[in-house]
C-alpha cells in the first residue's frame, strides 16, 4: 500500500510498503518529479543571462553554448543527481539491498549482508543548519560484538520526516527481531 | 582568582590607560602633520604615512571575513551524516557499568541508540 508523507524541507513524498513473505519486505520512498516550472525558470534565467553577455560582447558563440550547456546540464542532472525512487529491500536471513533509481533510469544498488548488520535505528544529527532524522544502518564491527564499525544513512535524497521514518523503522524492526529470537 | 578590585589591578588599568592614549595620540601625530615638520624637528625615521590609512582598513576586513570564516569552519566541523560520531565516541565506549543499587537514582551513563530507538518507536505492549 502506498501513503503521502512529507520529506524534511517540505515536498511531497509518497511511502510503498510490500510484503514479500514473513520475512522479507521492501519499502520505496518515491521522490517529486521534476517541475516544469523549475526547469523552464533555470533555463530561462541561463539563456537570460547568455543575452545578456551577447548584448555586451557581440559574439553570437556564447549563445550556442548557452543552448548547449543547457543540455548538457540538464542531461548530467538527470543522469547523476535526481533521484526518482529510494528503496530498501529487507529479507530476514540474507541482508539488507538498498537501490536507488534515478530520474534518467538509471538503478544504483548496494547490498549489505545480514552477518554485518547491527541494528536499524533513527539517528538524529545537524545537516546544513537543521537537525533531522534519518534512518541508518549500523555496521558490526567484526573484533568488537558491542561495537559499531560504521553507519550507512538511508534516503539521503528523499530525507523523509519522522512520521515516515517511524514506518520504515518499524517494519525493519519486525523482520530484525526474527533474527534474534531463531537464531539458527 | 575573584574579580574585586584590588590595588595592583588599578595601577595596570592606570599604566594601560595612560599607554594606550599615548600610542593613539602618537599615531594622530604621524598620520596628520605633513613630513617636512617632523624632518624639521629631527625625526626622520618613520614608516611611510600609506600606512596609516592601510592597517585600519586590513584590520576591518579582517574582522568582516572572519565572521564567514567563522561560519565556515563551523560547517567544516560538523561530522558527516555517515560518520560514527554521531553515535558514540571514545567516553561512551569504556564507560564500566555501575551496580544497581535500590532507591538511589541511576548512574549517569550514555544509553545506546538501539535502545532509545526501540523505548521511543516501538509500542510497549
Amino acid at each position: 500500500e502506498e501513503r503521502q508523507y512529507r520529506s524534511a524541507s517540505g515536498e511531497a513524498i509518497a511511502l510503498r510498503r510490500r510484503q514479500h513473505s514473513a520475512s522479507c519486505r521492501e519499502l520505496a520512498v518515491r521522490c517529486p518529479r521534476l517541475q516544469l516550472r523549475s526547469l523552464s525558470a533555470v533555463t530561462s534565467a541561463v539563456w537570460l543571462a547568455a543575452y545578456g553577455l551577447f548584448a555586451l560582447s557581440e559574439n553570437s558563440m556564447v549563445l550556442s553554448a548557452a543552448i548547449f550547456i543547457t543540455l548538457i546540464g540538464l542531461i548530467i542532472y538527470l543522469h547523476f543527481v535526481k533521484v526518482d525512487q529510494e528503496s530498501l529491500l529487507v529479507i530476514g536471513s540474507l541482508g539488507i539491498q538498498v537501490t536507488s533509481s534515478y530520474a534518467s533510469g538509471k538503478e544504483s544498488t548496494t547490498f549489505i549482508e545480514m552477518g554485518q548488520v547491527k541494528d536499524v535505528v533513527i539517528n538524529e544529527a545537524i545537516h546544513m543548519q537543521k537537525v533531522i532524522y534519518y534512518l541508518c544502518i549500523l555496521l558490526q564491527d567484526p573484533g568488537d560484538p558491542q561495537g559499531i564499525s560504521e553507519v550507512v544513512p538511508l534516503f539521503q535524497s528523499s530525507k523523509p520526516r519522522l512520521d515516515c521514518l517511524i514506518e520504515v523503522y518499524k517494519s525493519c524492526q519486525e523482520i530484525l527481531e526474527q533474527r534474534r529470537t531463531a537464531p539458527q | 582568582n575573584s574579580p574585586a578590585p584590588l590595588p595592583e589591578r588599578a595601577i595596570y588599568g592606570f599604566a594601560l590607560f595612560l599607554g594606550s592614549w599615548f600610542c593613539f595620540m602618537l599615531y594622530l601625530i604621524w598620520a596628520y602633520i605633513p613630513e617636512t615638520w617632523l624632518f624639521s624637528l629631527g625625526l626622520t625615521y618613520w614608516p611611510q604615512k600609506y600606512w596609516a590609512v592601510a592597517l585600519p582598513v586590513y584590520l576591518l576586513v579582517a574582522i568582516g571575513i572572519g565572521y564567514i570564516l567563522l561560519f565556515g569552519i563551523n560547517m567544516m566541523s560538523t561530522a558527516p551524516l555517515n560518520s560514527i560520531h554521531t553515535i558514540t565516541d571514545n567516553y561512551a565506549k569504556k564507560q564500566q557499568p555501575k551496580k544497581f543499587q535500590e532507591e538511589a537514582i541511576p548512574a549517569l551513563r550514555d544509553v545506546p541508540i538501539s535502545e532509545v530507538n526501540r523505548m521511543f518507536f516501538l509500542p510497549e505492549k
